[in-house]
């Protein structure tokens, strides 16, 4: 018998990963050295920069700025993912059952996630704005306050509880879409013999189908959180930052810091200073979706 | 079972209006004329201010007819070029079910998780070292490398669900071993692969950092970049959410219309019970003797 190797073909399947792992190696492994060096460097816009040790992370833990950015991350994140996650669930109830015209209304919620985000948030960017705006014309008109709100500009809550307003609105539609697929993934028999044992309504659904839909779930928040989904362009077109820093956020700063002012060190010590979380969430996810 | 009914609808309908108010907004504004329009009226109604005066001006801009392709050219090249590779990829992957393709595979999935703020900066560089800064094969690059490793992902996992009978079939094929994968396995497999076009053009609709700086010159833009470099005419933003309904609506709606096949595709591989494996396995046909 011929040995694994010696069989015709057996290196070509071998080969088919290559063209993925030369794209994501020339377009991910190498910008991702550079960045490392950046952060360990002082290089500017055009200028290659000398090496400078930790001098950038250290610089970034003493600036106040940087603490908020921190905070406000952590807020935006948390605060969005948790209302999407509980939203999502909602409608995925909702729309598990046929009902008329099911398949529009489930379209339509589905939407703001496929729409570009960048005009999505320009839209929302004119509904908030204090100067005839189009959510306080609805306030005014209902007269439920007297007087214009300043949703993204005034100091306090408003302007981050816009934030997080429009990344549910984009957003809300993937976990309805996640945990639908994992509702209907649940075996029929696992919820009848629950209710055979005379679980109630609300019982079979913490104890049954909720920690069935935590893969759902946890896919739901890496998919949020991580890639290209948009909290970057929400933040940058909303707010900006502001007011005064009070909705800046670490990857939004790392941008404003390289970009703006030219400082590519520490715009690159920023956004590397976030690698550490994203490799827990990492590690949780693979956990959690490899386990089976 | 009525009053539960009615409160089922209500919620629907009030998370309907939250999805459509920015979209339905939108949409007046644009059939609306004038500087004044912003600070006077209702802005929930056209009313005396009604026009098409904006989307006669975009259907008569040549440069319209320009971005249109440019933006369907992007997308197109950039579903291609992921699936093509994903497919490959997650074909070698599976086929080899042993520890070091599994690092492989986790290696490619960890690499999406990066926040594109991370990696922005020094692919703009290297863009721009490779003479491919401003134009459109800069997308073309920078795109599918967002899609690959998550793309890469939901298809190995997928396949992982087969039964293993395929690929030992493969297998014993010798050098008909990618027939048997690309006759076989990738029929059975269809979810997942729309749904990791639908992924892919939700990263191209969804970007801003890179149309934003990536892409510069008449010639070379894409609607999103188009509007995103106008950044709009803030006064009058009627004629900029014309173009972006008009471009990028219907292709929005076309994809919000598979959002269960999204949920579908994603939910195979990640979402779905172990009990989902025999469901597909009663779905395969028998081996074939011979794929010609």
């Amino acid at each position: 018998m011929l040995s694994r190797a010696r069989r015709p073909g057996f290196y070509i399947p071998a080969a088919l990963p290559l063209p993925a792992l030369l794209i994501v190696a020339g377009a991910i492994a190498y910008p991702l050295g550079l960045e490392l060096w950046f952060s360990l460097s002082n290089a500017q816009v055009g200028e290659p920069g000398h090496f400078v040790g930790l001098a950038n992370y250290v610089y970034l833990l003493r600036q106040p700025t940087y603490h908020d950015a921190l905070r406000n991350t952590l807020v935006y994140t948390v605060a969005s993912i948790t209302i999407k996650a509980i939203l999502g669930m909602a409608l995925a109830l909702a729309i598990a059952h046929r009902f008329p015209g099911r398949r529009l209304v489930y379209a339509l919620l589905f939407l703001p996630f496929v729409f570009p985000t960048t005009m999505g948030t320009m839209a929302w960017y004119y509904l908030f704005s204090n100067v005839h705006g189009a959510l306080n014309y609805i306030l005014m008109q209902s007269k439920l306050v007297p007087n214009g709100v300043d949703w993204l500009g005034s100091f306090g809550p408003l302007p981050m509880a816009s934030l997080i307003t429009v990344n549910v609105w984009h957003g809300t539609g993937l976990f309805t879409v996640l945990l639908l697929a994992g509702l209907r993934s649940i075996p029929a028999e696992t919820i009848d013999s629950a209710r055979v044992d005379g679980a109630t309504s609300s019982q079979r659904f913490l104890h049954i189908v909720v920690p069935l839909l935590q893969p759902a779930l946890v896919l739901g928040a890496a998919l949020s959180i991580m890639g290209s989904f948009g909290d970057f362009a929400i933040v940058h077109v909303l707010t900006n930052g502001g007011p005064a820093n009070h909705t800046q956020t670490i990857p939004h700063m790392a941008f404003t810091v390289a970009l703006r002012d030219g400082d590519v060190g520490v715009g690159g010590a920023a956004a590397f200073s976030l690698l550490p979380a994203y490799f827990l969430m990492l590690a949780y996810l693979l956990r959690t979706a490899v386990r089976r | 079972m009525i009053a539960r009914r009615v409160a089922v609808g209500g919620f629907l309908g009030v998370m309907l209006a939250f999805s459509l108010a920015p979209l339905y907004w939108m949409l007046v504004v644009s059939l609306k004329g004038g500087k004044s329009q912003l600070i006077s009226g209702n802005p929930w109604w056209p009313g005396v201010q009604f026009t098409l005066d904006n989307y006669a001006r975009v259907l008569g801009d040549p440069h319209f007819g320009r971005l249109i392709l440019n933006t369907a050219a992007v997308t197109l090249a950039t579903i291609a070029i992921s699936l093509v590779a994903s497919v490959l990829a997650a074909l070698g992957l599976a086929y080899y079910r042993q520890r070091f393709f599994n690092a492989i595979a986790l290696t490619l999935f960890a690499s999406y998780l990066l926040p594109q703020g991370v990696l922005f900066i020094p692919l703009a560089v290297m863009l721009s070292r490779l003479h491919l800064f401003g134009g459109m094969a800069a997308l073309i690059i920078v795109y599918p490398t967002l899609v690959i490793p998550f793309g890469t992902w939901v298809l190995w996992t997928h396949f992982h669900r087969l039964p293993a009978d395929l690929f030992d079939h493969a297998r014993t094929e010798g050098a008909g071993a990618l027939r048997v994968l690309w006759n076989v396995l990738l029929p059975l497999s269809w979810p997942a692969v729309a749904a990791v076009a639908l992924f892919g053009v939700a990263v191209v609709f969804n970007d801003y950092l890179y149309t934003f700086t990536l892409v510069s010159g008449h010639e070379n833009m894409t609607l999103m970049a188009d509007v995103g470099s106008n950044l709009l005419d803030i006064d009058d933003p009627g004629p900029t959410f014309a173009e972006i309904l008009l471009g990028l609506g219907p292709a929005a709606f076309t994809c919000a219309l598979f959002a269960d096949v999204y949920g579908k595709g994603l939910g195979t591989g990640v979402i779905e019970e172990p009990g989902g494996a025999s469901q597909a396995f009663q779905r395969v046909p028998p081996p074939p003797g011979r794929v010609e």
